[in-house]
């Protein structure tokens, strides 16, 4: 089903469900009961998408409904009963246990019930919002002498510094720094600057930088442009650098590693490394190489 | 509002077929085109919708097996190609252009332009006007192609090119190449690489009259939108299509002067100044063929005179 290759005749109906096939039952968008509105009508003629038949007593639009086909708008559930057959006719989010898409999330997450402003882990500036509070608590922190953290403000390390990826390569770079059209596309590591940064350091384009943090050191490539902002708070400019992953010490493509300055925090409910935003420090120049 | 038939009752019902591939004229439902020989084909490259991805440039070297080329960070912001080649035929260029930002350092102060370049397959081609082997012809598909066996790397087409797009494989068969608008693909009935790998329908492949309608009308629509800065390159009396060039089968809608992505504003074919050229040799060759003679008689001259002394 996935080599199926025929589209919707002059885009109609739009959903292409004979192109391809999309897990489960080739389904384009899930929980589409919410493109019609309690009673079952669409919320307007424009959006338009999956709305209920009375006469055929079914679910019908222009994809496959991801709801119970002949379970009518305004099903009751009994008293007693098991999965589905316990969520109304109303209810669209079928995953869920009452059915609804959540704002307020009172139970499930380790933080919340609704979301706030934390700075994160290391930061330059203190929260405005929770003075007290500079970051999430519920945070999970591992304190070892080789995951040490900056403190807010630390000066020693005055830079923003985040991370992303690029087109050209997938996560870490394993799988694409090796092949030869890709590597050739985004062959090195490099790090983003901004001009008034570079004045600042005496960095040239194209030249190499090091990066700093309380976890190690790294070289790369300098990119001094103008899409970096630099960013202006209470007066103070706080300079940004943009550092790429993908890069590594083998492949055809390489670089150093990203992950040699992060720190390791974890997001409290999917425990997932927070190294998105950190601080470190910047000059000009090659690594020193440790004999 | 058009309406639409239901994915239950849809013409090709609710249980698709599936199509064992190769399919047959597959064209028809990639790009909406039934290839038949005897009709031009073209891109038309609409660079307001292109991302940047450099799907097309991956997808041309992968189609076309064409090896990786001068590998190296180039720092000219995302792009480390550099231009298009003997082994890359499909070039994304990077441009960050400068925006008046009124001094407010929230805003952004650049934007980027990508425009993915290509051979423009010209109605006049240069490359194949200086080729001495025969080995460049026009195809049935209206597209000028380098036949690789015939070709024997004289390199005449490389300057002959107004847009600086055939090299020599210096490094491979010393031979020249460049893109074919994917021949072999369209010999099947399929969709050059490049505009199927399109994720926004910035490259778009078809019937080249066909194209330009389509051009004409986005065009249209961006003009009334308030981008009048939007214009054709390559379509007849546009920037572009002159100097004998003619119009090209690969064309492109533009934002900034052409000299921004790297074309030329006014492309002129070489062969138009053969003419001048050679009256100027002529003439040279009459002046210098005199300034010679009169060196040769002048020594014998002062040697007499010298004589004298």
């Amino acid at each position: 089903m996935a080599q199926n290759r025929v589209p919707d005749t002059n885009w109609v109906p739009g959903s292409h469900l004979g192109w391809g096939y999309a897990w489960p039952s080739n389904r384009r968008i899930m929980y589409n009961r919410a493109s019609a509105d309690p009673e079952g009508n669409p919320w307007s003629e424009r959006k338009r998408y999956i709305w209920w038949d009375a006469e055929k007593g079914r679910w019908v639009g222009y994809d496959n409904p991801d709801f119970t086909l002949n379970k009518p708008p305004d099903y009751k559930p009994p008293d007693k009963g098991s999965g589905d057959e316990c969520l109304d006719g109303k209810s669209p989010f079928i995953m869920m246990a009452d059915g609804k898409g959540w704002l307020y999330a009172p139970a499930g997450l380790k933080d919340g019930p609704l979301p706030t402003h934390y700075e994160p882990v290391e930061s330059p500036l203190i929260n405005r919002i929770y003075p007290a509070q500079q970051t999430n608590p519920a945070a999970k922190l591992f304190h070892r002498p080789d995951n040490l953290y900056h403190a807010p403000g630390d000066p020693a390390y005055p830079y923003v510094i985040t991370t992303y990826r690029l087109t050209e390569h997938h996560t870490g770079g394993v799988m694409t720094r090796w092949l030869p059209w890709l590597a050739e596309l985004q062959p090195h590591g490099f790090v983003e600057i901004s001009p008034e940064l570079a004045a600042e350091k005496g960095i040239q384009h194209g030249e190499w930088v090091t990066l700093t943090t309380a976890r190690g050191e790294v070289e790369a490539r300098a990119v001094v442009t103008d899409r970096m902002l630099p960013l202006s708070f209470d007066g103070r400019v706080i300079h940004q650098i943009g550092m790429p992953w993908h890069f590594g010490y083998k492949g055809i493509a390489r670089g150093d590693v990203a992950n040699t300055l992060t720190s390791i925090v974890e997001d409290p409910n999917s425990r997932i490394h927070e190294g998105k935003v950190f601080t470190c420090n910047i000059r000009a120049g090659r690594k020193e190489v440790r004999a | 509002m058009m309406s639409r038939p239901l994915a239950s009752e849809h013409p090709t019902g609710p249980f698709y077929r599936t199509l064992p591939p190769p399919t047959m004229h597959e064209a028809a439902l990639t790009a909406g085109v039934r290839i038949e020989p005897g009709t031009t084909y073209g891109f038309f490259t609409d660079t307001t919708v292109c991302i940047g991805c450099k799907s097309c440039e991956a997808a041309c070297k992968q189609w076309n097996q064409n090896p990786m080329d001068d590998f190296g960070f180039k720092g000219t912001s995302y792009d480390n190609t550099g231009e298009l080649s003997a082994t890359t035929w499909r070039h994304v260029a990077f441009v960050e252009t400068r925006i008046d930002t009124n001094g407010d350092h929230r805003r952004d102060r650049t934007r980027w332009t990508f425009m993915s370049d290509v051979c423009k397959h010209c109605e006049n081609a240069g490359c194949m006007e200086a080729c001495p082997t025969g080995a460049i012809i026009r195809t049935e598909f209206g597209t000028v192609l380098i036949q690789q066996d015939v070709c024997n790397g004289c390199a005449y087409c490389v300057p002959s090119c107004p847009f600086g797009v055939i090299t020599l494989a210096e490094e491979q068969d010393r031979k020249a190449h460049k893109c074919t608008l994917c021949y072999d693909r369209m010999k099947v009935g399929m969709e050059p690489a490049c505009a199927k790998a399109c994720p926004t329908d910035s490259i778009q492949f078809g019937p080249v009259t066909e194209l330009r309608e389509r051009a004409r009308e986005r065009l249209r629509f961006l003009h009334s939108r308030g981008r009048r800065e939007a214009y054709l390159y390559g379509v007849p009396d546009a920037p572009g299509a002159a100097g004998g060039v003619g119009s090209l089968n690969c064309f492109f809608l533009l934002t900034e002067r052409p000299e921004v992505y790297n074309l030329p504003p006014l492309p002129e074919l070489p062969s138009r100044r053969a003419g001048a050229g050679f009256l100027t040799a002529t003439a040279a060759a009459l002046f210098w063929g005199a300034v010679t003679t009169a060196m040769i008689l002048a020594p014998r001259r002062e040697q007499r005179e010298g004589g004298r002394q």
